[in-house]
């Protein structure tokens, strides 16, 4: 039996089927090879930015998961009316830091004050900040609250 | 009858406004099934949702999960009807046709997709709300939008094969139809289509290794098959040669190109120093938006990062990310692309 010549809709709607793998100009009068689509190998990772929030990607690296240092949530490109990511100091080297353990006196290691506790300086001085030794903290205590509550960076 | 009802109507109009003071107390004691949630709801803030992830880093094992998975479960037994797409398209008359790509069976079928990425979660949460809200236009009630005009220009002249002909394009060389802006509705909110990354190679003429490592690096960073373009025409200025491969590019859709869009925005390009943003002049009038990357910008993405020896230094490309919208302006393409967290600098260009 004869195959019945396919309607020209028909042709139509099969030409249109396959058109991104048969797409020629002019009349092709070979047969066309249909290739099988390639497609890189992808793991799942879950990236971990620097705020602690993480969420997953597929990706073709394969570390399960991703820390990273730097990025939009401490950027302050991306939050520029904060204060906090303004006044950061650029010490990726750490040479900063070690200039500091080094020569730094107690006003320069604000973080190492209680290591730091028998320096000269702090023993000379010892007498003089007991007086206001208490008063230290609640000055302290109205400074520290703003960055603490204000609201988080918005996601996205 | 009017009069004897006169005093009750004066009573009832001065009472109209009050109420008594029950009303007023008892929303205090009422006790809705909400009122145990609400202060949970109230305490729980974007700052407290950070304490979490350490444990979700910490578990975060895609094989054992995928393993689990598949425990229970048998593979399906193999089916006696196997069917067998055509390698060869062989003509639209031969009796044995291809299976359309949406078949499982096709040789082009491709999976997918896997995941919803977060972007298109958080597109589908707030961005498009927020767009429509920002760029919808109310009209009054009866107002009739005024009619388009006929845009192309008729062939003018006597000549009697102008009946047929197709109207003319606008006057002037490289001038092109722009787009309707068509008013806003919650249909035609502008979302992301594609992203094309594109990386042109010069000096693959010379050593075709450089379009080997553009090649793969692009792949690598998108997770699609590259394609590799031949130059067009000679061009004496840059040293092309026409038929010579130069360039390799990668179109992402859907799922693909929102993982990039995830990974470029939120972990590299804030690593790159001294970045100032996307400059403002960029966009095409329709709704399209690209920048580059230097190929020191470029070896920043983490999947080039974590094997960099692999790659000869010196071949890395440079490349240029075109951001395509359905936006039909540049400025609701930069509305969509800001949302998503591209930073824009410079004279915006409208």
């Amino acid at each position: 039996m004869a195959t019945p010549i396919p309607s020209p809709s028909a042709l139509r709607a099969l030409r249109a089927s396959i058109a991104p793998y048969t797409r020629h100009s002019q009349q092709v009068r070979h047969a066309t090879l249909l290739r099988r689509p390639k497609r890189p190998y992808t793991f799942t990772q879950l990236i971990q930015l620097s705020d602690g929030s993480a969420f997953t990607l597929r990706t073709t690296n394969p570390q399960p998961v991703l820390k990273s240092a730097k990025d939009i949530r401490n950027n302050p490109l991306w939050h520029p009316s904060s204060q906090k990511l303004l006044n950061v100091e650029e010490d990726e080297a750490g040479r900063l830091a070690a200039f500091r353990a080094k020569f730094g006196t107690v006003w320069d290691s604000e973080g190492e004050k209680g290591k730091k506790g028998d320096s000269l300086l702090d023993i000379i001085g010892g007498a003089a900040k007991q007086t206001d030794a208490p008063k230290a903290p609640s000055k302290a205590a109205p400074a520290a609250p703003p960055p603490a509550a204000k609201p988080a960076p918005k996601k996205k | 009858m009017a009069l004897r009802e006169l005093p009750y109507r004066t009573a009832t109009a001065l009472c109209r406004d009050a109420r008594p003071t029950v009303n007023a107390i008892q929303p205090l004691f009422r006790r809705n099934a909400s009122t145990d949630a609400a202060p949970e709801v109230e305490t729980t803030s974007f700052a407290d949702a950070a304490a979490k992830p350490d444990a979700v880093v910490k578990d975060f094992d895609p094989i054992a999960r995928s393993r689990a998975r598949r425990r229970g479960k048998k593979q399906l037994p193999p089916s006696r009807y196997q069917y067998r797409e055509p390698k060869y398209y062989r003509g639209p008359l031969h009796p044995h046709q291809p299976l359309p790509v949406s078949d499982p069976a096709s040789r082009r079928f491709q999976p997918g997709p896997f995941t919803l990425p977060r972007l298109d979660q958080t597109y589908q949460s707030t961005i498009a709300q927020d767009i429509l809200a920002m760029t919808y236009q109310h009209y009054p009630p009866g107002y009739r939008a005024p009619k388009v005009e006929q845009r192309l220009r008729e062939w003018q002249g006597d000549s009697p094969y102008y009946k047929g002909r197709p109207l003319r394009g606008p006057r002037g060389k490289g001038e092109v139809l722009r787009l309707l802006q068509e008013p806003r509705t919650f249909r035609n909110i502008p979302k992301i289509t594609k992203v094309v990354v594109h990386s042109m190679v010069p000096e693959a003429m010379q050593d075709s290794a450089n379009m080997h490592v553009a090649g793969m690096i692009l792949q690598a960073i998108t997770n699609v098959r590259v394609e590799s373009h031949k130059a067009r025409h000679n061009v004496v200025g840059w040293g092309l040669r026409e038929g010579r491969y130069v360039s390799v590019t990668a179109t992402l859709e859907r799922e693909d190109a929102s993982h990039f869009l995830e990974k470029l925005i939120d972990v590299v390009l804030p690593r790159i120093k001294e970045w100032k943003g996307v400059p403002g002049s960029s966009g095409d009038g329709h709704g399209n938006i690209s920048f580059g990357l230097t190929p020191d910008q470029l070896a920043l993405f983490p999947e080039i990062e974590v094997n960099y020896d692999a790659y000869p230094p010196k071949m890395i490309p440079g490349c240029h990310i075109t951001i395509i919208t359905d936006a039909t302006s540049n400025k609701d393409a930069r509305l969509l692309t800001q949302a998503i967290g591209l930073p824009f600098y410079g004279k915006l260009n409208d």
